[in-house]
């Protein structure tokens, strides 16, 4: 049986379309991101799989029940995109009181260690930094040992070191064969910590498969350097390069093969090259041309 | 339930504001007014300093009701909380009947502390069977304060509530004569007070203290008001948590 189950879901707010006609099943055991820009449909998905919204057509399933079924059978956890925590209440009241809820919950230990909690049991949830207070919520969608983890692009307010934290939390929980979905709008995200990656953009599966091959089909990765006075002739002509923009002195290569587009400008032109910057390419970029394609 | 029951009554006891207004203010309010008028009879030969233990646990009573409610309540669905709490196996009638039970352990500290205050500052006395009816009837009596909260917090923004919160607190308090005595203005102002659920519910206590024991007609009042108002609050409840 699949964890969770989209058939023919669509859900409209009045003439809006924010989920149309998706229908998708993910395997017990895999970490799914669904990856989208904002508005795609991501959040709607989200809280229809948590029950909280009704889908306008078509159903949805998880563990072969329904939503509400899941739910009560406290089968879900969740982080959702805008959940504050009691201000009065210390780490530990907040985590033991989510826990007592569930069935069969996770030890205070157990969570605590898992969401990176330890030193701050006592600490009142108005006490807590942004990145802290994500832990903690992080800790209650898991504390009643879900199934099924669903994560509302879960590091949005969180730094770069707090998200590689989290993501080793995540890591671990899903690790005990739990299906995991995230939503997230960075390509990145989705490339390092999913088995399967989803895109949806206005309210439609436009790509599932697996990270790497997804980025591939969506060809690549931005080359950003400063260019200063220099001509820019001939830079749309090294290997690999797709696009080419100028400004402010800055030069922005959009390449299929970073190598060797960086070979080429290295050994190949002239140019004194500063300030290089080698990134992926953004979800902008991925969603043109996925969605142009379909 | 019975955990998430204790952690809602815990961290109200750590809200300052409402330490300040609900536990505080009702006590030293008593002490003042007992300490002026204390000696002096109302029309039913009732000391007022036994009066006004009646007026001001009433009003303690109401504002506790009502702080830890209806703020408290919309904040949360606001914030996400109630989203967090509905994606647990907790079922979402027993959110509601839980923060009813919470608020109502909530209405003891004031009227116990307003009833030690008399005790001990003002030497009030009455009977064991009078205590008992005073404190149990203005105790179960300040549900329909709490479903009016919960009804406030469920239709409007926190933002919204908290003067929608205090303004119904001080019109029931004033016009049902929780400050100053009903008597002691008279004419239009008894009228008025007449239609207040919370003029009736203070007449549960002062008509125990007169001796007359629970008034029928002030309990059914209360209890009608206590229908009306818990209907209004179920019913905005269902439509704040329905899933569209």
């Amino acid at each position: 049986m699949n964890a969770i189950v989209f058939d023919h879901v669509s859900k409209d707010y009045g003439d809006v379309l924010a989920v149309d006609d998706v229908s998708l099943a993910i395997e017990p055991g895999k970490t799914v991101a669904l990856l989208g820009p904002n508005g795609a449909g991501k959040s709607t998905s989200i809280n229809m799989l948590l029950g909280l919204l009704r889908p306008s057509r078509g159903t949805v399933s998880v563990y072969g029940r329904t939503p509400r079924q899941a739910v009560a059978a406290g089968q879900m956890g969740a982080m959702l995109q805008s959940g504050q925590l009691i201000p009065e209440l210390t780490v530990k009241e907040l985590i033991d009181l989510v826990r007592r809820l569930y069935p069969q919950p996770l030890d205070l230990e157990e969570i605590l260690k898992l969401a990176d909690l330890t030193d701050l049991v006592n600490r009142r949830a108005n006490k807590l930094s942004g990145g802290q207070s994500q832990r903690v919520r992080f800790a209650l969608a898991i504390a009643g040992a879900p199934k099924a983890l669903l994560l509302d692009e879960p590091t949005a307010a969180m730094d770069v070191e707090s998200r590689l934290r989290f993501w080793e939390s995540m890591r671990a929980y899903a690790a005990g064969g739990r299906t995991v979905l995230f939503a997230t709008h960075y390509l990145e995200e989705a490339d390092e910590h999913s088995d399967r990656v989803i895109v949806i953009a206005r309210g439609k599966v436009v790509a599932d498969d697996t990270a790497a091959r997804i980025k591939a089909s969506v060809g690549g990765q931005v080359v950003r350097f400063t260019l200063g006075e220099q001509p820019a002739a001939g830079l749309d002509l090294l290997p690999g390069v797709t696009a080419v923009e100028i400004a402010a002195g800055t030069a922005t290569l959009r390449t299929s093969d970073a190598d060797a587009t960086l070979a080429g400008l290295y050994r190949g032109t002239t140019l004194d090259v500063r300030g290089l910057h080698l990134t992926g390419a953004d979800l902008e970029d991925a969603f043109l041309a996925l969605t142009r394609e379909s | 339930m019975l955990y998430y029951a204790k952690t809602e009554a815990l961290r109200m006891l750590r809200n300052r504001r409402y330490i300040i207004f609900v536990v505080l203010f009702p006590v030293v309010f008593y002490l003042i007014n007992a300490n002026i008028y204390g000696t002096q009879t109302d029309s039913a030969g009732v000391r007022m300093s036994t009066y006004l233990l009646v007026s001001m646990a009433a009003y303690g009573a109401l504002a506790s009701s009502m702080m830890s409610s209806a703020v408290p309540w919309a904040q949360e669905r606001q914030s996400g909380w109630l989203r967090q709490l509905q994606i647990t196996p907790l079922p979402s009638w027993a959110i509601i009947v839980t923060k009813l039970g919470a608020a109502l352990v909530l209405v003891l500290p004031s009227l116990l502390l307003v009833s030690v205050a008399a005790v001990l500052q003002q030497g009030v006395s009455m009977p064991a069977g009078q205590w008992v009816a005073l404190l149990l009837s203005l105790w179960v009596g300040a549900i329909p304060f709490i479903a009016l909260g919960l009804f406030i917090g469920s239709l409007l923004s926190a933002d919204a509530a908290q003067p929608a919160a205090m303004i119904c607190m001080f019109t029931l308090s004033l016009l049902g004569g929780l400050w100053f005595p009903i008597d002691a203005i008279g004419g239009t102002m008894r009228t008025i007070a007449g239609f207040m659920p919370s003029y009736h519910y203070a007449s549960l206590g002062w008509s125990v203290i007169a001796g007359h024991g629970v008034s029928m007609s002030d309990a059914l009042i209360v209890v009608a008001w206590g229908i009306v108002l818990g209907g209004a609050a179920a019913y905005a409840y269902r439509r704040a948590t329905v899933r569209a």
